[in-house]
């Protein structure tokens, strides 16, 4: 009796284990552990791969380490920075490192192996001495101009009694708003242009935690910002020289802002100011702080995603993906899971291809929810069944996969759940959450028309209705490839700033 | 002094744990929850007896929305991972999943709003965690309920259901605090991986300096600020150089700790001026080079390159300062409060003239003053 439970067992664990290796071996992604050198606080700042394949990474306690994945070991390159938040290789001999003081240029000049010389590359912004004055970036143009980004200074820290730079009190509102996120030095808030001679330009303003900067292929810059007092949720904003994107702290360090409290204006009057976020990721569902964004350049290497982008989420296990599209002059579109419960950790706040086409994520906590390290997102050839894009059309939208899909399923309505709501632009009520996200009118939405491609790759969707100005949720049902592979991911939410026709 | 400091922290504790085990004259147990910055319930753990009546208040001293789960023992991660996957359902849901793991809820709760929950405790003996299950705070933002008839908890530090973090309470660590007074000199571990041997720096925030500060350790037991703010040596200190355990914890605002004692602070509007020896020069921040893995700061007065190295003292009494100014062509100033300073300076070139060096640009292109502190001096001796 105990002998035939056993064999049964036995039999049992060979029929469940032949295909979980074989479901493993067809999973388009796998994530791997990068072993990180013994007594490092693995805190990651930033990563990017050298011109010789090389990775090169900043932690937060100062250290820039390089790794050789072939010997997989790690070196020394420099140490001592504070806080660095940002790294861009330059050569095999040189990077850019951001880190909290200035931009800096960090050089191994005798080719021992180990930086010797620190240069200032631009500091000429200020420093209040509060903790949440961060610094991300550079990311590079194709002229050779850099971008930075600068975080404001948060309520729950203080300005040191020395700063560095001019101080302007009305960048907080100390009226009513010790709660609020604020600006009293310069250029808090701001995204800056660093030209090749070194000049430091203010380029846009309006933000809150950028914590993420990224070009795409057509030259595009991208910028993550978290979600905050005055912006309802996570956003990726399209940005460009002159604008304002929503936060008032930064409006002070504007040269041609008058001497008054930017806080204290009507909301209408700074939503004409503002521009909109091309993507919002919905606070609690898709992203609460999304990091880097990077464009996948691999030419296919990573799978079918070519020129979309790669954002990090801090707060899960997840790197989100982001489709977008020309609509009335704008970018706006879709945004969707791209990896969850894959091994994948949480914290995820830096991301690089390495010359393989493998992606490459560095991980962080510093105090918040998170985790440490840095892992490496393999694709292994076999191409998920996913949403490829996500477009509107005149009365709907198009979902277009990455293979072609079952009929049966695909044309079945009952898949496809939308929903729509949107995000208040205002001022937030004093102790509320700084995290608290309100969706408004959130409504289902009806389909009143399902269309397939013949190829099978492209539903068509028609919609009762599509109002510019909400995001539209899907929450895709069973579906499937043609050849049973199902979907990988579910949830996509396109921020519909403007319909086609307008 | 010091023990009264220490002192309170632990009658802190005391009264905390006796409010928590607070039994009213209706034998209802009392416990109070508050929330910490950086994701932390005030309270990680206490204590009820099975089948007590427990009344469970939840006040959110945050500036962040948080809940409060009470799970099945060994449930708290399924359900974290539970409140996730409710994707777009979670906000309307509070992030609370529908799942027997769940024993008791609060609601999501805005800055200073509290809410009690009273319930039955388990009569099963046995750890029960409770958790914010907001995304992402689950993680690390948790405690543990212990249920059993003796009142009994494991050791803080080894206590496998509280965040790893909080194994290492100060409040639990007094007395291995009360050593690391003791030996002042002793340095906190700095968790590099490499060995920190003096010189090497850190760019860091600091005291009295601007937020641009930089600190190094030299050899013989000696440091200094030297900030980038402003181009200039602020302070030197002898002893272990700096602590940066309140820094590396991140959200929140702090500075490194010197350990040790400051012995110079340069009280000087400026030290070097270029030309007229009453104006202050305008200065800009260059960067550095490591010469021997000591930093050699690059900065400019009024467009001037200056480069400025600085060496311990041999005999570990000061520093050794040297400066290079390439491309001087006209005289310069270095000041100092000779009055009201217990250092001696030693000049390798130039005369002083009242409290500043005068040096003529031929003598500016290198010259070395050597600080000796008197303070250390006459430590040394006794």
């Amino acid at each position: 009796m105990k002998l035939k439970t056993l064999a049964c067992l036995v039999i049992l664990f060979f029929i469940s284990a032949v295909p979980a290796d074989d479901k493993k071996a067809k999973e388009a992604y796998t994530v791997e552990n990068i072993p990180m050198p013994e007594g490092l606080t693995s805190e990651t700042g930033g990563i990017d791969f050298l011109p010789d394949g090389r990775l090169v990474a900043c932690f937060i306690r100062g250290e820039v380490m390089i790794y050789n994945p072939k010997s997989r070991q790690w070196t020394l390159f420099a140490e001592g920075l504070h806080e660095p938040l940002g790294i861009m290789a330059v050569s095999n001999s040189e990077v850019l490192v951001m880190q909290r003081p200035e931009l800096t240029r960090i050089k191994d000049t005798d080719g021992d192996g180990k930086a010797d010389v620190y240069e200032k590359v631009t500091d000429d912004f200020g420093l209040s001495g509060n903790y949440h004055e961060f610094n991300y970036g550079p990311v590079k143009d194709k002229k050779g101009n850099l971008f930075i980004a600068l975080n404001t200074a948060s309520p729950g820290g203080a300005v040191r009694p020395e700063i560095r730079g001019k101080f302007n009190p009305l960048g907080r509102d100390l009226q009513t708003g010790l709660y609020e996120m604020y600006a009293v030095v310069p250029y808090r808030g701001w995204v800056m242009k660093v030209t090749p001679d070194g000049k430091l330009h203010p380029y846009a303003s309006g933000m809150r935690s950028p914590n993420g900067l990224g070009f795409d292929q057509e030259g595009n810059l991208f910028v993550t910002d978290n979600q905050s007092d005055w912006v309802e949720t996570s956003t990726l904003y399209h940005v460009k020289e002159g604008n304002f994107y929503g936060h008032p702290a930064s409006l002070v360090w504007n040269k041609n802002w008058p001497a008054k409290n930017p806080f204290a204006l009507p909301i209408n009057e700074l939503e004409q100011l503002r521009t909109k976020a091309a993507v919002l990721f919905p606070q609690g569902i898709m992203a609460n702080s999304p990091s880097q964004p990077l464009c996948d350049v691999t030419a296919g290497k990573f799978g079918p995603f070519k020129g979309q982008l790669f954002i990090g989420e801090m707060n899960r296990d997840r790197i989100v993906r982001v489709m977008l599209e020309k609509v009335g002059g704008e970018l706006q579109g879709a945004c969707i899971p791209f990896i969850d419960g894959h091994g994948l950790r949480k914290g995820n706040n830096r991301l690089a291809f390495a010359p393989d086409g493998s992606l490459w994520v560095g991980q962080i906590a510093f105090g918040w929810s998170g985790d440490l390290g840095i892992q490496r997102i393999v694709y292994n050839g076999t191409p998920p069944a996913d949403v490829y894009t996500m477009t509107l059309t005149k009365d709907g939208f198009d979902l277009s996969f990455t293979q072609p899909m079952n009929k049966t399923e695909a044309m079945n309505p009952d898949n496809y759940k939308f929903r729509h709501y949107y995000y208040k632009y205002q001022r937030k009520a004093k102790n509320e959450g700084a995290d608290n996200s309100r969706q408004l009118d959130v409504q289902d939405v009806a389909i009143t028309g399902i269309k397939l491609s013949s190829d099978q790759k492209k539903v068509s969707i028609k919609l009762s209705a599509l109002k510019p100005g909400y995001v539209y949720e899907l929450k895709l049902g069973n579906l499937s490839s043609k050849e049973g592979t199902p979907l990988a991911n579910k949830l996509i939410c396109y921020t519909l700033n403007k319909l086609l026709n307008n | 002094m010091f023990l009264i400091k220490r002192l309170i922290p632990l009658l802190f504790f005391f009264l905390q744990a006796m409010q928590l085990m607070a039994q009213g004259n209706d034998g209802v147990t009392e416990v109070t929850l508050k929330v910490m910055p950086g994701l932390q319930f005030d309270v990680v753990r206490f204590t009820v007896k099975p089948g007590a009546l427990v009344k469970l208040s939840f006040t959110n001293t945050d500036d962040m929305s948080h809940n409060l789960l009470i799970t099945k023992p060994g449930k708290r991660l399924a359900v974290v991972n539970a409140a996730l996957q409710l994707e777009e359902k979670g906000p309307a849901m509070n992030y609370i999943p529908k799942s027997s793991d769940v024993l008791w809820s609060v609601p999501i709760l805005s800055p200073e709003q509290t809410k009690s929950l009273s319930f039955k405790a388990p009569l099963q003996a046995g750890a029960y965690p409770y958790v914010c299950t907001y995304p992402g705070h689950g993680f690390v933002m948790y405690g543990v309920m212990y249920v059993n008839a003796e009142g009994k908890m494991p050791e803080l530090k080894n206590d496998p259901n509280i965040p790893p973090a909080r194994q290492e309470d100060k409040l639990a660590d007094a007395g291995k605090h009360d050593m690391h007074h003791a030996h002042q000199q002793e340095m906190p571990k700095a968790d590099h991986p490499y060995a920190t041997v003096p010189p090497y720096l850190y760019r860091i925030f600091m005291e009295d300096a601007s937020p641009a500060a930089i600190a190094v350790s030299l050899p013989q037991n000696l440091s200094y600020c030297w900030d980038a703010g402003v181009c200039r040596l602020r302070y030197a200190w002898k002893g272990g150089f700096v602590d940066n355990t309140a820094l590396w914890k991140g959200h929140a605002d702090a500075t490194a700790k010197i350990i040790g004692t400051i012995f110079y602070r340069d009280k000087t509007t400026y030290p070097l001026r270029v030309g007229d020896p009453d104006a202050i020069p305008v200065t800009e921040y260059k960067g550095y080079r490591l010469v021997e893995k000591y930093p050699e700061f690059h900065y400019t007065l009024n467009g001037i390159d200056v480069y400025e190295l600085i060496l311990p003292k041999e005999d570990g009494k000061g520093l050794v300062r040297k400066f290079r100014i390439p491309d001087a062509n006209k005289e310069v100033w270095f000041a100092a409060n000779l009055h009201d300073e217990a250092v001696t300076y030693e000049a390798s070139a130039g005369n002083w003239d009242h409290e500043k060096l005068r040096l003529n640009p031929q003598q500016a292109r290198e010259f070395t003053l050597i600080m000796t502190s008197y303070p250390l001096v006459y430590s040394r001796k006794k």
